[in-house]
Parts: C-alpha cells; structure tokens; sequence
C-alpha cells in the first residue's frame, strides 16, 4: 500500500469554535485507515514551515475521502486554512497504531478533553451506537463545534458534557462525571475506556480506569518530524524504563504502560494565533 | 569543467575511500532510521549507501521529552543518540539492510575511548559493512562526543585507536561547532583515516518567550535542515582545500542542485538527512535531480565533477 498522497481538497470550511473540517481525496488511505490513526499534512510546498503537521483521522466518509478537523493554534495550521478547495496537500498515512476495537459485549467509553475529540469521532462512527461519549472543557465556547456534537450524538448512545464553569452541561471536570457514571456501569457491563486530550486528563483517566480495572487506551501527542520511527522525536516515557515513539507504537498507548509522573516541563505547542472564522 | 557531448546516462558511480558506490547519495545519520523504515518508499538498490542512525556499545534511553522544535528551514534536536545497541543492530537491524545491493555505513559513537573500540570491534567481524562512520561530534550528550570532536589531542587519539582496531574503511564525521574544522580534519588525517563527513549539526537553542522556557527539554540542540546549508558547503570547500582524504558532504541537502554544490565545493559524495522528514522519497529525488543537471550540462562522469567550483 502506498502511503505518500498528494490528496486533492475536496471540501474547507471552518465549523465553528474555531475549527476548520477538511476533506481529502484519498482513497488508499480512505479504504485502509483505522480509528486512532493519524496523517501527516504538508501545510506548505515550501521548505518553511519545514516538517509537516500530525492531524487525526476524524471519519472516512466514502471509499475514497476522508476528513481531518482542526484548530489553528500557530502558524502551520495558520496556512493549511488558507488552503482553498480544488488545490492539493502532501500526505503521509495512515501512521500508527490504532485503538483496539472492543468485543460486542463490551461497552465503549469514550472520553475527549479540549481538542482531542477527532480520532475519537472516527472511533464512535466505527464502534457502533452502544458507545458513551465524555465531552469536556474550560466552557462552552471551547466544546467541540456543535454540528461534531450532533454527529457524536447520531453514532453514540449517550453525550454527556462538562464544563469547568457550567456554561454547558455539567458544571465541573469530565473526570468527575466519569468516575460517577463508571461506579454505575460497571456492574452491568464490561467496560474499555478510550481517551484523547490534554496530558493532565489523560492521566486522571488512567488513574480513573485503573481505580476500576477498567482497560483505558490513551492517545498520546508529541512534536513529529518524520511519522514513520525513524527521527526518535516523538518519545512518550515508558513506566518499564525508556520511550516509546507516539508515531510508531503510538500514538494510541495502553494508559498504565505510560509513565505518567515524567511530566512534560516544556509546552508541546509554539505560539497561539488569533483565529480566523 | 570538461564537456563531455553526451545524452545518455551519465555515471553517477563513485569511489568512496575504496567503498564502490553507484552513486554519490547516502543517508545522514539519524534520520533514515536502520532503512527499513524508508523501505516502503525508497528502493534501497537505487541508493549509493545507507548511513545507519549511530550505534554504541550499549542501549541508550535518549533525552526526555520535546526532543525537537522547527525553526526556519530547519529543526533542532536533542535526540540523545537513543538507539538499542551494537548487538541488536547486528542481530535484528543489518540483516534487513544485507538484502540490498547498496553500502551500508555504520554510524558509532561511545562514551568513552574504550567504548568506541569495543563498538568497532563488534562490527569488524559483521558480514554486509562496508565502512563505518565516527561520530566524534554529536552535540546532545554532555558526556559524549562533543569532548572528542572539539579536542584536537582527543580527536587524534581516539580515531587512532579505532583506525587501528579494524580493517573497515574509516570515516571520521567532524563536528562543525570549532573555531577551524580544517585543523579536526587534518588530525583525522594523521591518525590514519580514509575519509570524512561533514557537517554534522550545529549547537543551537531556542527559547518559548511566554514560558520563559527552551523549547527543547534538553535546552540545546542540533540544527539540522536547508537553514544550515551554505554553513555546510563552506566547511565542505575548506576541508577540501586542506586534506585530500575523501569527503561526505552534508547539511541541508533537498535536491540534486544542493547536492552538486557540495560535490563542486569537493565534497566525492554526499548525504541527505532532514529533507527524508520532509519526504520520505527526498534521495531519490536527489539521484535524479543529480543526473538532470549532468545531463543538461553535458558533464558524462559525475567524479569530474568534485572540487570543481571556480574560484576568481
Ligand atoms: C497524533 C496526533 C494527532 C493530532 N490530531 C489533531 C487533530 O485531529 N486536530 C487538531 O487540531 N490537532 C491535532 N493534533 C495537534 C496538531 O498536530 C497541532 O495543533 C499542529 O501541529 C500545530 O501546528 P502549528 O504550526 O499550527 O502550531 P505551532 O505551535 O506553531 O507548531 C510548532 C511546532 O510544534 C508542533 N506542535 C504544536 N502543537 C502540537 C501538538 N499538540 N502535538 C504535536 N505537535 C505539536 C508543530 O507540529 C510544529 O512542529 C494532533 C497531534 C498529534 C501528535
Ligand atoms: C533527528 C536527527 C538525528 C541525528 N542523529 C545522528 C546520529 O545518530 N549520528 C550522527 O553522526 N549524526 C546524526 N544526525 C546528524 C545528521 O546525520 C546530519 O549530519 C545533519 O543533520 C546535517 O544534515 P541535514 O541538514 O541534511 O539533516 C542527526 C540529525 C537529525 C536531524
Ligand atoms: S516522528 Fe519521527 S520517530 Fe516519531
């Protein structure tokens, strides 16, 4: 399979709370892709910015298209949204591993922190309409955009939010309402946890799951340069000693395998941009 | 230069310190991994040489976490010469690379001159090397190469060990962080080496204004990238002028054109690096955009070409 695209725009418009939804026309990628997986986008054809961003897979949405949702939160995702429909971008995927699917007995429980709801849209269009979706955020204006939060509705049994100040849903962290809900579930079904989202979160799921021995799958974000194993840039720490490559391995982890306590002093992330809507 | 009236396929092959090479493109190290990460994209037959990711005694973790930052037509890293070490390279890592008919040069380093012999000494017995490459300058690990590489004494010492320590050719990679590489290469020279490679990245930091934090955990990293290039092709130019051994030329090489400046500044081969991050089939690009300009330039044999820049 041929993993280097050079994907026509399909379709670019921004959705709203500061996102853009893009489509791609890929159909390799389209046919093959599994939810958890990720590609890396050329925003430019020239060599600065240089290395190319790592986007989420959000849905695939035919044999041969596929869509990516995002921010712009610096100067690369500055110029993918100024890419207009009917041009092309360079692509490289599908990279990584993705989530493991869970038995039909097993109920899925989805959990997105601020923008890390995409590969976690593809998961519940796949895992089917048994799955429960934890959406949380500082408020309401920073859930994700409302035309996701019905498509979360439409693929899930369940959508339940928090917000930190109470402007939407349930005033309070996700964690909280997770932990409630798992205390109630759990003797009626098994259970498997998937989480995308800020570090902190992720690892007060982790906590959360192995509180309840509930299996808990994490994706993990870091700097990329290449996506394919071979740069050693992408490390997440490891609790048996070491890294493992969030491009290779990754980016999806079984949370108690992370080490969670060598805590990221240095932002991922440059500097934030104004949005443009 | 000399016009060679010619339409057919220019010869591209190189002698490279005795190392057969049917053209002058090899990987940098550290950023094509052990080839089989590129194997998808680049047929490894089509290449002069792969250039393995550095190899030690032991298995080494690596810096934490963020390990890169892009800067303008560059990037930085603080990798930390995580690899797994010299008996899982030979075990699970060449027998990949010895199914292809292309060299395969073996980056090493240590911590400590014992450490860099023992390595050499691994490898001398391996079947499918053909020369190994001395990293004596990566700038990541405090303890590690930056002590041999800008120590004029300790380069000497240490490459005359390893020269003495096995049969393969040597190369000896030079640090481009000193006041006159010239003076590095010639030490490399005297100690018996039969080739160089130059530049490996240049020490550089950036720092997050808001956080008042470096970008890299590590503080420091290497520059790597376009940015660094006519660095790169200087030093490549100097070198040549001062020693005669063979040289690599590298540092921000994307296409045949950035090649063949290396290659007239006097650089017998060279090697591409970051720009396989940007695309992963970016050597073979640089093979053909090579043969474009001999051909468009009526130039038949590419060793004609070396040193050739020149100068009023
Ligand atoms: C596996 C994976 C999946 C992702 N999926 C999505 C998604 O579906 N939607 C979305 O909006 N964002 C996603 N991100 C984050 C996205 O990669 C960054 O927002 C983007 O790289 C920012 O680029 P920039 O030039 O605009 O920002 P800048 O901050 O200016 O970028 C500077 C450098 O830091 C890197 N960087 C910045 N933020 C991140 C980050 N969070 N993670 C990794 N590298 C970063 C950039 O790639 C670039 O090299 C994902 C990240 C990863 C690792
Ligand atoms: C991520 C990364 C890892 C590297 N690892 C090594 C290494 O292990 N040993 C070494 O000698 N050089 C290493 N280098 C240096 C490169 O081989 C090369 O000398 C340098 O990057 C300049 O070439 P470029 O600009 O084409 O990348 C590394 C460079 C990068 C970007
Ligand atoms: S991004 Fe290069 S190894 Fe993961």
């Amino acid at each position: 399979m041929n993993r280097l695209h050079q994907a026509a725009i399909l379709s670019h418009k921004p959705m709203g709370r500061g996102y853009y939804r893009i489509v791609l026309k890929a159909p390799e990628m389209a046919s093959s892709a599994l939810p958890g997986q990720f590609v890396m986008v050329r925003v430019s054809d020239t060599l600065d910015p240089l290395l190319a961003r790592p986007f989420g897979i959000s849905s695939v949405l035919s044999k041969t298209s596929l869509e990516i949702l995002y921010r712009v939160v610096g100067r690369g995702t500055a110029l993918l949204a100024g890419r207009d429909r009917g041009q092309t971008l360079g692509l490289l995927g599908p990279l990584g591993k993705g989530f493991p699917l869970p038995d039909k007995k097993t109920t899925p429980v989805l959990v997105a922190g601020g923008s890390g709801f995409p590969p976690l849209h593809f998961l519940a269009q796949r895992v089917g309409s048994g799955a429960h979706l934890f959406l949380g955020s500082r408020d309401k204006e920073s859930l994700p955009p409302t035309a996701i939060v019905k498509s979360f509705r439409d693929a899930c049994a369940k959508v339940h939010i928090a917000t930190e100040d109470g402007s939407a849903g349930t005033k309070g962290m996700t964690t909280d309402i997770l932990n409630a809900f798992l205390t109630k579930m759990e003797k009626k079904s098994p259970l498997v946890l998937y989480a995308c989202g800020p570090h902190a979160m992720l690892a007060a799921v982790g906590r959360i799951a192995a509180e309840h021995s509930i299996p808990c799958y994490v994706s993990m974000e870091e700097r990329m340069a290449c996506g394919l194993g071979a740069c050693m840039g992408c490390s997440i720490p490891m609790k048996s000693g070491g890294y493992k490559r969030a491009c290779k391995e990754g980016p999806v982890f079984d949370s108690r395998d992370i080490d969670w306590s060598e805590r990221v002093s240095v932002k991922i992330q440059g500097s934030e941009f104004k949005v443009r809507r | 230069m000399m016009i060679v009236k010619n339409k057919t396929k220019p010869d591209l092959s190189i002698d490279f310190a005795g190392i057969k090479l049917k053209n002058p493109v090899l990987t940098a190290s550290g950023t094509f991994g052990y080839g089989e990460e590129f194997g998808e994209f680049v047929d490894l037959n089509k290449l002069g040489g792969v250039i393995v990711k550095g190899i030690s005694l032991n298995p080494i973790k690596g810096n934490p976490p963020p390990r890169i930052w892009e800067t303008p037509s560059g990037m930085l890293n603080a990798i930390g010469l995580e690899n797994p070490g010299v008996d899982v390279f030979l075990n699970e890592k060449l027998p990949y690379l010895r199914k292809f008919d292309t060299a395969v040069i073996v980056n090493m380093f240590g911590y400590s001159l014992e450490e860099y012999v023992a390595v050499a000494e691994r490898l001398n017995g391996a079947r499918g090397i053909s020369g190994i490459e001395v990293n004596i300058s990566c700038p990541n690990v405090k303890a590690g190469g930056m002590a041999f590489g800008t120590d004029l004494k300790a380069t000497f010492e240490l490459l005359s060990a390893i020269r003495k320590t096995t049969k393969l050719p040597v190369i000896a990679k030079l640090s481009p962080n000193v006041t006159d590489v010239t003076a590095f290469a010639k030490a490399a020279r005297d100690a018996g080496c039969d080739g160089l490679s130059l530049i490996n990245t240049l020490l550089g930091m950036a720092i997050d204004v808001r956080c008042r934090k470096p970008r890299l955990a590590n503080c420091t990293g290497g520059l790597s990238g376009p940015a660094i290039r006519p660095v790169a092709v200087r030093m490549v130019w100097q070198t040549a002028k001062a020693v005669s051994l063979p040289i690599i030329g590298m540092g921000g090489i994307v296409t045949g054109e950035d090649a063949l400046e290396f290659i007239l500044a006097g650089a017998s081969a060279v090697a591409v690096g970051t720009a396989n991050f940007v695309n992963p089939r970016a050597t073979l690009d640089v093979v053909k955009g090579i043969e474009r300009v001999m051909i468009e330039q009526g130039v038949g044999v590419l060793s004609e070409l070396v040193g050739k820049v020149s100068v009023p």
